[in-house]
């Protein structure tokens, strides 16, 4: 007998089907049922009311305790009261205005202090725009073509960053790509080899976090080699640290692994929801940075850069990296020994931060959604493809609460498996 | 963006591979066959392409790998050559038994082609008759997953899907009508026509009409996820690189 009962989710559907009628997909992306993977649909919330903290609501009023955090912008809690308070005393300024507000180099200058490969920030909206900026910047410094990527990455939806087999893409706009293994050095000097010298930059995420499989740590003994190979050769090192910034190191993640990046690209965690991304590079890059056409009509825009101070101060008062770190390792332990007492090997992966999760009792992760769906239908906001995130608000009372929901989603999968004997 | 070499491999193993469908459960097919007098295996050879051989007797059509067991064969000089079977019914050279190739070709095998093609290539008024519209859209799914394979193992684009593929099995299928088996082992496919056993990963579309809109191009695969009228279950990677190389399959059988 499950001792949370199941959501219902009639009028999120409904709002769904609305969506439906006027939009491609309803919701597309990664908020969507399709990339969200949202398995079965019906267990989903769709459509959400409000948020607040780490929970958000969906239209029929049920409540999630959610370690998605919108795929990574909650960082401090949804609708943070300074964060908040700074942003609408901002709007009451000025917000997109024709000279941009002095809130911008305020901003600026507070993310060089902080991040410390950074001479100098630039401003956009998406992490696709900054990895973009990266890898024209590094063209532009360099005069070379091509890029190298490392397996299964994803550095945004821009054309260079796609594969030939996604629809739309032409063959032309990735001819200048170069994908090696992770953590195979050897590969990046024959890469460098077979294009004849012709890299001008290097794209990774600090480590390996990409989606269905086990998340791979990095080493700073890797990074080291990376960083000297790319030292050696003149290629421009860019760290997407889009989806990890903020969470492993307040300084970039190239820093909490032991090397300095030429650009670092930040987004989700910057302004805890509000929209703004920005890269930060080394001074030889600065005439390349600037002498790019790169601009967009609101990537000036006040109220986000003074979300963006408020947020930063707050990380670094509340040593955000080192809370994240700890509640991460608490809330995957509990998950762990949930999945024991019903028989489930659950595999955490990746840093405590951005945990992943997957059960290995089969190969096939369907155990694994049947479990995840579970999780969700009873208010706990996890996915079955992606590493998680954390927030601050997050309360010991909060990782208590996810554990018991995983235990008894946990014993509701187990019981309808009798023919795997998982119940002893 | 069409590689003619991959455009043989659909045409062996996507089109005519349909044969042994299309013999199993059409009447009009079965009738072809059953006034055959005696068996036939058919070798179709392309230089520098596939190689296979339809057996065809009074009970169907089967189709094996290579030349084994044929009694008449003909050699294509090129993938050009062979696509040129399909596209305009110009046939290479025969080179064992030229009798029995020629008579076959030009009586039951024309008449089962024929056959195939109006059921493939529906006219909207056929299409109005429930039945053919079902058989229709079967001996469809039977051709894509066919040319699933040929893609993802020939074509250059479609090879970057394969690439990212792990191992197993992907069961791919109408509910309750018909599922076929979409084998991946180190980013090589096979298609097995039956219901996988122990799949990875499961796509299943709700109803024969929403697979016949997604066959036709009318209705969108994402926004049928959205609405959770395909089923996905298990290795979803598995289902996103299918679906790239279903982008390819609706390029090479346009």
């Amino acid at each position: 007998m499950s001792k949370y009962p199941e959501y219902r989710h009639e009028k999120s559907r409904a709002w769904f089907d609305r969506a439906l009628n006027v939009i491609p997909s309803g919701v597309y992306g990664h908020l969507g049922p399709s990339e969200g993977l949202f398995l079965p649909l019906e267990k989903w919330p769709l459509i959400s009311a409000r948020a607040e903290g780490t929970y958000f609501w969906d239209m029929d009023g049920n409540r999630y305790l959610d370690f998605m955090c919108a795929y990574g912008p909650n960082v401090l809690g949804y609708g943070d009261p300074d964060v908040d308070a700074a942003a609408m005393e901002q709007l009451k300024v000025g917000n997109c205005t024709t000279a941009p507000s002095y809130k911008m180099v305020e901003c600026a200058e507070l993310l060089v202090d902080t991040v410390n490969c950074a001479d100098w920030a630039f401003f956009m909206k998406n992490g696709t725009d900054a990895t973009t900026f990266s890898i024209l910047t590094a063209r532009a410094a360099t005069g070379r073509k091509k890029t190298i990527f490392l397996r299964g990455y994803y550095h945004g939806n821009q054309p260079w960053a796609m594969k030939a087999d996604y629809p739309g893409i032409l063959p032309e706009e990735v001819a200048n790509n170069i994908v090696v293994p992770w953590f195979d050095l050897q590969a990046l000097e024959t890469a460098w080899d077979q294009a004849k010298g012709d890299v001008a930059a290097l794209i990774a995420q600090p480590y390996d976090h990409g989606n269905f499989f086990d998340n791979r740590c990095a080493t700073p003994e890797y990074w080291a080699a990376v960083r000297k190979f790319c030292t050696d050769h003149g290629i421009v090192l860019v760290i997407d640290d889009v989806r990890a910034g903020f969470r492993l190191d307040l300084k970039g993640s190239d820093h909490y692994y032991g090397f300095e990046a030429d650009i670092i690209c930040f987004c989700k965690a910057l302004a805890n929801g509000y929209n703004m991304s920005a890269a930060c590079g080394k001074e030889f890059l600065r005439a390349a940075a600037s002498s790019l056409s790169y601009t967009g009509s609101y990537w000036m825009s006040a109220e986000p850069f003074a979300a963006c101070i408020a947020a930063i101060n707050k990380m670094k008062a509340l040593d955000t990296p080192a809370l994240f770190r700890k509640l991460g390792i608490q809330l995957t332990d509990g998950f762990k020994e949930a999945g024991k007492r019903h028989g489930f090997d659950l595999v955490v992966s990746g840093e405590p931060a951005l945990f992943y999760l997957r059960i290995a009792n089969d190969d096939s992760l369907m155990l694994h959604q049947e479990w995840v769906a579970e999780c969700v239908s009873r208010g706990l906001f996890i996915t079955s493809h992606h590493n998680h995130f954390l927030n601050a608000a997050v309360t010991q009372e909060d990782i208590a609460l996810a554990v018991d929901i995983a235990d008894d989603a946990f014993s509701v999968v187990a019981e309808r498996h009798p023919e795997l004997g998982l119940i002893k | 963006m069409i590689d003619t070499k991959a455009m043989a491999y659909v045409n062996m193993y996507g089109v005519l591979g349909t044969l042994e469908n299309l013999c199993a459960i059409d009447e009009e097919a079965k009738k072809i066959c059953a006034q055959l007098k005696k068996p036939v295996s058919l070798c179709f050879s392309v230089k520098d392409g596939p190689c296979c051989t339809f057996h065809f007797s009074r009970e169907g059509c089967r189709m094996t790998e290579g030349d084994a067991g044929c009694t008449c064969k003909m050699n294509f000089s090129a993938p050009e050559k062979f696509n040129a079977l399909i596209d305009a019914a110009k046939p290479g050279m025969p080179v064992k038994n030229p009798v029995q190739v020629l008579t076959f070709l030009l009586g039951p095998f024309s008449k089962l082609t024929d056959r195939m093609t109006r059921l493939l290539r529906a006219s909207e008024e056929d299409l109005t008759d429930r039945a053919f519209f079902e058989e229709s859209t079967i001996l469809t799914l039977y051709t894509i997953a066919g040319a699933i394979s040929a893609l993802a193992n020939q074509d250059p684009i479609s090879k970057i899907s394969a690439s990212y593929t792990v191992d197993g099995d992907i069961s791919l299928g109408i509910k309750d009508i018909a599922a076929v088996t979409i084998r991946v082992k180190d980013n090589h496919f096979t298609t097995i026509k039956e219901k996988a056993a122990d799949p990875r990963a499961i796509m299943e579309f709700a109803s024969i009409d929403l697979a016949a809109g997604l066959f036709a191009g009318k209705v969108s695969t994402i926004n049928e996820m959205c609405k959770g009228t395909i089923y996905l279950r298990g290795m979803i990677s598995m289902l996103d690189n299918i679906n790239r190389i279903l982008d390819r399959v609706s390029v090479y059988l346009a």
